[in-house]
């Protein structure tokens, strides 16, 4: 009885609130709960799958159909993820559990990727196997000894990335991350209420002023400055302090227009009209156009260009529990459960062979799976977190919202 | 009496009703719409139900999360207490030159505030396991130790603090007594100070478990791998939007200060009247206020 | 929950003080001493070197002397200057809800007086988060802000996320804080001054002013210092309803020491935060030092 009720619960969530930065940041709890949940052996069972993954079918698979990794026996009983929030497909998280006899899945979560070099900075390092970054924070990671090499031998379905996701900048020699999936920042409009056409960042800023107290921004420094940046013409890595001056201009002037800084709840906020133009992810907003009460909410990767962010699993050093963490990287990997991440998370795979198990509709939007020909607008983050310049100005954009 | 006069009282009256609203509300909104059916929002009404107390104390998730509450709240009373008292009998006696800065201290621990001490702490920690792990080549890091650490120092003080002030208002006579009937310090301690010192130390043992189990700052930036508590969950649920479950959780955790305010109540109210020493009469609930003061 | 203004009452003198009852005395204090110095003094060491500091190539703490982070934080002193305001704007609210109240329960409650203060300990005594988060739900959309908003016609009409809602919040949380030390003060009062005051002809204004509220003075000081002291550090309240709109203090050092991992900068405001509140205290000593010369009344 309970069982079930946190399990439809569960897919609720995932449902309609699984945003990429979903912001969990003590723990991936409800994520957690599925895994611990899944302790009980009699609740893996299940007709779950049907609901995450319909064209999956019921059928359940045992999922690691490319070769089982040869170190099945010595994975470990406990594995320690820390993650974006409700990041991982809970059936996956469960399957995995079952299939290795993880008993004990600890899920916790961080807000950003800073949040998580914080932890690993102040005593989390070597607590923690596994976790998310967003790529440009690896190279940052590598270079403070806060990650592994992952051993190839032991995630034999990284085969199936495709090679347009291998060897970038962030990794040159792919030795020390594998990516989970990749997305875009846009503009999320409701369009019965916002009337103008609002497909590119230039026209974001100019139709703003008119929904004052109806603007929702994602709560991260490194999405909120594509839009200046791009919508004056420049790289969205700018560091050059005349292009930042000008960006710094149009923040805020945006600034007394915002209802809320959210990474967490854009989505409701959009869904209840409180807010009716956004400056989002696609998590938790796609789900909405298939609502009849909110078909009328758009997404649109701006033509102005905008970011192509990509997170990547990541071994973390001193791992307690490594061929635990390998055999996660693997089986995440394999075609059918990636597939599941797919449609449960809403973001677009790496994973050529996954794509076999993905919903036609889901592979022909070009929301998720960018066209080529959008793609080329599209610019990857380099890690320019850390300007103090950009910190300076984002603190002023914050203290200066509503 | 006049009619301003009326007025006056009448305006009290309604204004501390009105208050006492202001007050409770909230707490009812939150039990009220733990038993709510719905599935959907929070908001929604759909007839009483207990399935989200059932599927809350069933899941094995919270319920590692209410232990971890537990057993970080019950080690940092234990520890807060000990010391606490300790501090507040060794103070009595301590010199100047001792006691001054000590009690500067304590008084820091109170008026900076929980954010800046937590954040001090999260930069404390983190640089010092930088130094000690190399040179000892261990690995330790943050766990409930971090927490329980971090928590006791305010709640040293407060234990120390509420032991004090009974101690200042104790009748001496008895332990002038029982020292004039050559009494051994260590037997006068146990058999006259402490029952008088009793309330004081209950008092600041349950206070000290409560808020620590009901922690948030503090704990969020000391907190290890595995070692989530309450509050952090259900802040992150917060944040998440609010579901009945999370209510329920709210619920139950209400319930359990409740009933430890209650217990405290009852053992501090009927240990000041064995005792028959400067009592209150509202037991500890007298104490709490009698401490703000 | 006290101060030091009280932590000093009578320090009974030992007559004999040996060796053995000198060390006693340092066993006793040595566990907590050791916890202060440990876990309180290091901490906020580390936070005034570091506030000198520079911040890492990747986060966190480079060496370096340099007053740059305390003029930075007085060059952009907003959240500063919202963060006083918010904290006097919410103890003065504070103080006029509490006044009556206590007045109330300290004069005209009678036999219910004890039931009434257990039902203001009640809240103070339960999660603070819990009833934080209880108002989301009363003056959200769907609750008060939708009444209101549709009443006047305006659907965006918004509660959460303004300075009304921070205010609510913390006036909310804190409000016991104020209320318990004015209720002491008021209990312990003299009745026969007022009544005093009375047979000699003086109007009930005239006996508020000048007998009620001068004895009533120590436990308002105590009070608002209470609630000053939370509200001032406040980073939970807004980070719930505050839509990342309210951007406090508290939430400024969050930003700098997680998000942009400027420690320096985060240590050198967490100083000048530390400072602002010794300036108050130490401002509230000397009053009510100030206050116990001139009348036989105080808070001990």
């Amino acid at each position: 009885m309970a069982d079930q009720d946190l399990d439809q619960m569960l897919k609720r969530m995932a449902a309609t609130k699984v945003n990429r930065r979903g912001f969990l940041w003590a723990a991936g709890l409800t994520g957690g709960a599925a895994a611990l949940a899944a302790c009980t052996p009699a609740a893996t069972s299940a007709p779950s799958a049907s609901a995450a993954a319909p064209s999956v079918g019921a059928s359940a698979p045992a999922p690691s159909d490319a070769a089982s990794p040869s170190a099945v026996a010595a994975v470990e009983p406990e594995l320690f993820m820390i993650n974006w929030g409700d990041y991982v497909d809970p059936d996956n998280m469960k399957q995995f559990q079952a299939e290795f006899k993880v008993d004990k899945f600890t899920y916790d979560t961080f807000a950003s990727n800073e949040e998580l070099l914080t932890k690993l900075q102040g005593g989390a390092k070597g607590q923690y196997d596994i976790s998310a970054p967003t790529a440009e924070f690896v190279p940052g990671m590598v270079e403070q000894g806060f990650v592994q090499k992952i051993d190839w031998a032991k995630v034999p379905n990284a085969q199936y990335i495709e090679a347009a996701f291998k060897g970038l900048w962030w990794d040159p020699k792919d030795e020390y991350q594998l990516p989970k999936d990749w997305g875009t920042t846009g503009i999320t409009v409701r369009t019965k209420i916002v009337k103008e056409e609002v497909k590119t960042w230039k026209q974001f800023f100019e139709v703003a002023p008119k929904y004052t107290g109806r603007i929702v921004v994602v709560d991260s420094p490194g999405d909120v400055f594509v839009a200046p940046l791009k919508a004056l013409g420049y790289s969205l890595n700018s560091v050059d302090p005349k292009e930042l001056g000008e960006a710094r201009d149009l923040l805020m002037k945006l600034a007394p227009h915002v209802l809320a800084l959210d990474s967490d709840q854009y989505n409701t906020k959009i869904e209840t009209e409180e807010a009716v133009l956004g400056l989002t992810w696609t998590g938790g907003i796609l789900e909405l156009r298939d609502k009849p009460e909110t078909k009328d909410v758009a997404y649109y990767i701006p033509e102005d260009g905008t970011l192509f962010w990509m997170d990547t699993w990541v071994i973390l050093a001193d791992a307690p529990h490594p061929n635990a963490a390998h055999a996660f990287l693997n089986f995440i990997h394999g075609p059918e459960a990636q597939a599941k991440e797919t449609m449960t998370n809403g973001y677009a795979t790496c994973n050529s062979e996954a794509k076999k198990f993905i919903d036609a509709a889901m592979l022909n939007d070009p929301a998720i799976f960018v066209p080529d020909d959008v793609l080329t607008k599209l610019e990857g983050a380099k890690d320019v977190s850390t300007n103090p310049l950009r910190i300076q100005i984002w603190e002023e954009f914050k203290s200066s919202i509503g | 009496m006049d009619r301003f006069g009326r007025f006056v009282e009448v305006w009290l009256r309604s204004h501390t009703f009105l208050v006492y609203l202001f007050l409770y509300i909230p707490i009812v909104v939150v039990v009220v719409f733990s038993f709510n059916g719905t599935a959907r929002r929070v908001t929604q009404w759909d007839g009483i139900s207990l399935k989200w107390y059932a599927t809350v104390l069933s899941d094995k998730t919270i319920q590692s999360f209410f232990f971890n509450s537990f057993i970080v709240a019950i080690s940092t009373a234990i520890i807060s207490t000990i010391f606490g008292t300790m501090a507040a009998l060794g103070l009595q006696r301590a010199p100047k030159w001792f006691a001054r800065p000590f009690e500067a201290l304590t008084f820091i621990s109170i008026i900076v505030p929980e954010i800046v001490i937590a954040l001090a702490t999260l930069v404390f920690f983190s640089t010092s396991w930088d130094v000690i792990n190399p040179i000892l080549g261990t690995k330790i890091t943050n766990g409930y130790h971090t927490i329980i650490a971090a928590h006791a120092v305010f709640n040293i003080s407060l234990v120390m603090l509420l032991v004090r002030a009974r101690l200042s208002g104790m009748d001496r006579t008895h332990v002038e007594a029982s020292f004039d009937l050559y009494g051994t310090p260590w037997r006068t301690f146990w058999q006259i100070t402490f029952p008088q010192l009793l309330p004081a130390i209950v008092a600041g043992f349950l206070l000290s478990f409560t808020f620590s189990f009901d922690d948030y700052v503090i704990t969020t930036f000391t907190t290890g791998a595995g070692t989530t508590t309450l509050p952090l969950y259900v802040f992150s649920t917060i944040r998440k939007g609010v579901t009945p479950a999370t209510n329920a959780v709210a619920a139950i955790m209400l319930l359990i200060t409740l009933a430890i305010l209650v217990i405290g109540q009852i053992a501090v109210a009927r240990n000041s009247r064995r005792a028959g020493s400067r009592g209150n009469d509202a037991g500890m609930a007298g104490m709490i206020t009698d401490q703000n003061a | 929950m006290t101060t030091m203004a009280e932590a000093a009452p009578a320090r009974a003198r030992q007559p004999r003080r040996s060796f053995r009852s000198a060390f006693l005395t340092g066993l006793l204090l040595l566990p907590a001493s050791l916890w202060y110095l440990v876990l309180l003094v290091a901490p906020l060491v580390i936070i005034v070197l570091f506030s000198f500091g520079e911040r890492g190539k990747n986060g966190g703490y480079a060496g370096g002397f340099s007053f740059d982070n305390y003029i930075a934080a007085f060059e952009r002193n907003t959240p500063f200057v919202t963060s006083l305001f918010m904290a006097v704007a919410g103890t003065v609210l504070c103080l006029l809800l509490a006044l009556p109240l206590a007045y109330f329960i300290a004069t005209r409650a009678g036999h219910r007086k004890s039931l009434l203060i257990v039902l203001l300990v009640v809240p103070f005594w339960t999660s603070f988060l819990i009833r934080t988060y209880a108002w989301l739900t009363i003056l959200g959309p769907e609750g008060l802000a939708g009444f209101i908003g549709d009443a006047i016609g305006d659907p965006a009409f918004r509660i959460l996320g303004t300075p009304f809602a921070i205010l609510l919040g913390v006036v909310y949380g804190y409000l016991p804080l104020m209320v318990f030390p004015i209720y002491v003060t008021l209990e312990r009062m003299d009745r026969t001054l007022v009544e005093a005051s009375k047979d000699l002809g003086a109007g009930r204004w005239a006996t508020f002013r000048q007998i009620t509220l001068p004895i009533t003075l120590p436990g308002l000081v105590t009070g608002s210092i209470l609630v000053f002291i939370p509200l001032m550090g406040e980073y939970v309240v807004p980070a719930i309803l505050g839509y990342g709109r309210v951007f406090l203090i508290g939430n400024q050092l969050v930003l700098q020491f997680l998000e942009a991992r400027d420690w320096p900068a985060g240590a050198a405001k967490a100083v000048i935060l530390i400072l602002i509140m010794l300036v108050s205290i130490v401002f509230y000593l000397w009053f009510s030092y100030r206050g116990r010369k001139t009348r036989e009344v105080s808070v001990l």
